[in-house]
């Protein structure tokens, strides 16, 4: 069974119309995603320890995968021998529900949460605040999201699609809802001094702090949070109670093995070294400490990775949402994260979202949003596969017939022509008399099938009058004729 | 030396100079040319798009056209197969070998077929070798017969050219720096674009299911040309005819011209000292197979 993921929203057809005709958001996405390829090049190329470390890290991931169960059961003697409560959840429906009982054992009305893309996954804030729950993200891109009733277009930077203006039009609506004074202007530093006012009230007024986790390891117990701005530690240590929700696939065996993983986040993603805020938490507060929450809960979510064990995907359970293959890829690059239709955009979206929510979900994603440009495989340092998987992907499609027979007739015929010399010569032969119904001023236009695909935003030249074979075959008759 | 020629079911159907001016180019270098009749597509269209039975097909038919009349002898012996397109290259050597083992057991053959496939399409991959790679690597070692290149002749400062790697030949193959020399070495100056490694939006099936998140990506990447013909680009030359028909597509449903020659034909020009700005577009506007038939 694969897990569930929250619904598109919209038509494959409608996201992808929005998304071409929004030039503010291209031109946004273009900007930031080449920045941060350029970054995390250049943090590569001036600190060579980083890419020894990357391929040490990429074997750690792999080995704990491999003994992931086993894994699990030792990081959760730990986290309840420090006084802390794990529980395992197949889906999202097993959190909301475990989130939600906490909440009332514990009288909890006021939430804020840290940036997790676990959560998203299983739309917690919407099972929150059905259950009347006031919930607040408080990474700033999150935030900015939140106040537009978006979904994150990007998985490391999650606003990035937005202008500054756009930010400053959200911020002042939000000033005028909670009756405050409104950012003096959209430089970065009065967007974010608006946010970072609003969001201190919000941290104090918390009951309880909603975390994702970066990392898990397994022989203390130990949760790792990696963040830029703060937020996730004032998230999980001012509210009385922490609620850590981290995918299975996020742990790691040893404090060595995550000494090798520490920076590769950062290094990919952003190009620094490390991130801002490197967050260790073991349990609760203990006896005799002054911070930190009296509670501490660790929601393992599976939502259909345990089932890519042992498959050829299980790679994909090696990534780190780092963000490096969206921002090097040309058709995130030309459509945002919002077209993808699910939290997971990008290359590393085309495989997860269908392998997590089922192919049904998703089937646009592996056809329609990849070009096959490989720029994903190099980007990834996890070393996943992403193009095989995309190709695996589509043969899947193919093998369950969701293509439309009139494709699968064209594909039929095109391969048994084209397997015997005669059959390619013959088609050639045809094709050129077919193409004069269709050319207009010396080119292709208006065709029909598949190459009506190419005629609508391209025009095709037409077929050469003489083949190559053709061509040979005259030559050498000639040559022979000749001599 | 013998070479047999793959010029593509693309450069065969659209563009069969390019094939043309391999031909002459090749035995210009002393090259005796075999063309095995046999061959027609290596499949990738299909396979890309998901088709693995039929990518198949084509696939078995490309390895028994190139091993007819050319594998008898020891290995060391058979004639390399000189491709005319880096994305097919890579297709024979990334994926053939285990798209035909697979295929085979599939379609219920042994383990022992499936094998024999999968070494028969690994001999192919090892002969396979992509034109700019061959070109530069024999022109290092000898200049094999042809004089240093030029543009034409009394020509001082070399002729610039725009050059796209595909992002196959880039990545599958890593060939980055070849086409640069091979251009360099013919007496021109080729220029890299901006965004050289962002892919041109063609993609095989996917630039046909999606043809407008294509085109948008043609455009940026004709935006990076236009910059270059500001520079004082005269043309645009690839290794790929794939990328150059979704440009040169594009281009001209926006109702604009540039030349755009595949890397045969500018190398085929360069040797016959006619890398010039008249002759390039004269080239680029006929597409026939025979030069004389203008």
């Amino acid at each position: 069974m694969p897990g569930e993921l929250p619904p598109a929203g919209a038509t494959w057809s409608e996201r992808r119309r929005r998304a071409l005709a929004d030039p503010a958001m291209r031109a946004a996405v273009a900007k930031s995603t080449r920045s941060l390829a350029d970054k995390k090049e250049a943090a590569f190329a001036a600190y060579p320890a980083g890419e020894a470390m990357r391929k040490r890290a990429v074997i750690a991931r792999r080995g704990s995968l491999a003994r992931l169960d086993t894994l699990l059961d030792e990081l959760t003697r730990q986290i309840e021998a420090r006084g802390g409560h794990v529980s395992r959840a197949a889906g999202p429906a097993d959190v909301g529900r475990y989130v939600l009982d906490v909440a009332r054992q514990r009288g909890v009305g006021r939430v804020v949460k840290s940036k997790s893309m676990a959560t998203e996954e299983i739309a917690l804030n919407e099972q929150l605040e059905e259950a009347g729950l006031h919930v607040r993200e408080t990474d700033l891109g999150e935030y900015i999201i939140q106040l537009a009733g978006e979904r994150p277009a990007h998985i490391l930077v999650p606003a990035s699609h937005k202008t500054r203006q756009q930010v400053r039009t959200l911020f002042d609506e939000e000033a005028t809802r909670c009756a405050v004074s409104p950012p003096t202007g959209d430089a970065t530093a009065e967007l974010t001094a608006f946010a970072r006012r609003q969001l201190r009230e919000d941290f104090l007024a918390a009951d309880m702090g909603i975390s994702g986790g970066n990392f898990l390891v397994a022989e203390t117990g130990t949760l790792v949070l990696i963040t830029n701005e703060g937020n996730g530690r004032m998230t999980t240590s001012l509210p009385r109670v922490h609620i850590a929700v981290v995918g299975i696939d996020k742990i790691v065996a040893t404090w060595m093995d995550l000494h090798d993983l520490l920076q590769q986040p950062a290094l990919s993603g952003t190009g620094q070294r490390l991130s801002t805020y490197t967050t260790f938490i073991t349990g609760p507060r203990r006896e005799g400490e002054l911070d930190g929450p009296e509670e501490f809960h660790l929601v393992l979510l599976d939502n259909g990775r345990h089932e890519l064990l042992g498959s050829e995907f299980e790679d994909v359970l090696a990534c780190i949402r780092c963000g490096a293959c969206l921002n090097v890829c040309p058709v995130f690059r030309t459509i945002g994260g919002q077209a993808y239709g699910s939290m997971y955009s990008g290359p590393i979206g085309v495989v997860l979202t269908p392998l997590l929510g089922g192919l049904d979900r998703a089937p646009e994603l592996p056809k329609s949003a990849c070009a096959l440009c490989y720029a994903c495989a190099d980007a990834c340092p996890m070393e996943i596969e992403l193009p095989r998987h995309i190709l695996a992907l589509r043969r899947t499609e193919i093998e369950r017939s969701m293509e439309p027979w009139t494709v699968r007739l064209t594909f039929e015929l095109w391969g048994r022509f084209w397997a015997n010399p005669a059959g390619f010569r013959f088609t050639g032969r045809m094709a050129r008399l077919g193409q004069r119904i269709y050319m207009r001023d010396g080119r292709l236009q208006g065709a029909p099938g598949l190459v009506g695909g190419w005629t609508a935003t391209r025009d095709a030249p037409p077929l050469a009058r003489e083949s190559f074979h053709e061509w040979w075959r005259r030559r050498r008759r000639a040559s022979r004729a000749g001599t | 030396m013998r070479a047999q020629l793959f010029v593509t079911c693309m450069v065969d159907l659209f563009r069969p100079r390019a094939g043309v001016a391999a031909v002459e180019l090749l035995e210009r270098r002393g090259v005796e040319v075999e063309f095995p009749g046999g061959q027609s597509c290596c499949g990738q269209f299909a396979y890309n798009a998901g088709h693995q039975g039929q990518a198949a097909a084509m696939a078995r038919q490309l390895v028994r056209a190139f091993e007819d009349g050319a594998t008898d002898g020891p290995p060391a012996e058979h004639p390399p197969v000189i491709a005319l397109s880096g994305s097919c290259a890579a297709m024979i050597k990334h994926e053939m070998p285990e798209l035909l083992e697979r295929d085979a057991l599939r379609r219920g053959r042994t383990q022992a077929t499936a094998t024999r496939w999968r070494r028969r399409a690994e001999a192919l991959a090892d002969r396979v070798v992509e034109l700019s790679e061959w070109l530069d690597s024999q022109d290092t070692e000898s200049s094999a017969g042809i004089e240093a290149t030029g543009a034409e002749p009394g020509r001082s400062t070399p002729l610039k050219v725009a050059n796209h790697t595909g992002c196959h030949m880039r990545r599958l193959l890593g060939i980055t720096e070849s086409p640069l020399r091979v251009l360099r070495r013919a007496g021109a100056e080729p220029i890299e674009l901006t965004d050289a490694e962002q892919c041109c939006g063609f993609g095989g099936s996917f630039g046909l299911l999606e043809p407008d998140i294509s085109a948008a990506m043609a455009d940026a990447k004709l935006a990076n040309l236009a910059a270059a013909r500001r520079d004082g680009a005269t043309c645009l030359v690839s290794s790929d005819l794939g990328c150059l028909m979704q440009l040169g597509g594009r281009l001209s449903r926006n109702g604009e011209e540039f030349p755009m020659l595949h890397l045969a034909e500018a190398v085929d020009l360069a040797d016959r000292r006619r890398l010039t700005p008249g002759e390039i577009e004269c080239a680029a506007h006929s597409q026939e197979a025979d030069p004389d038939a203008r």
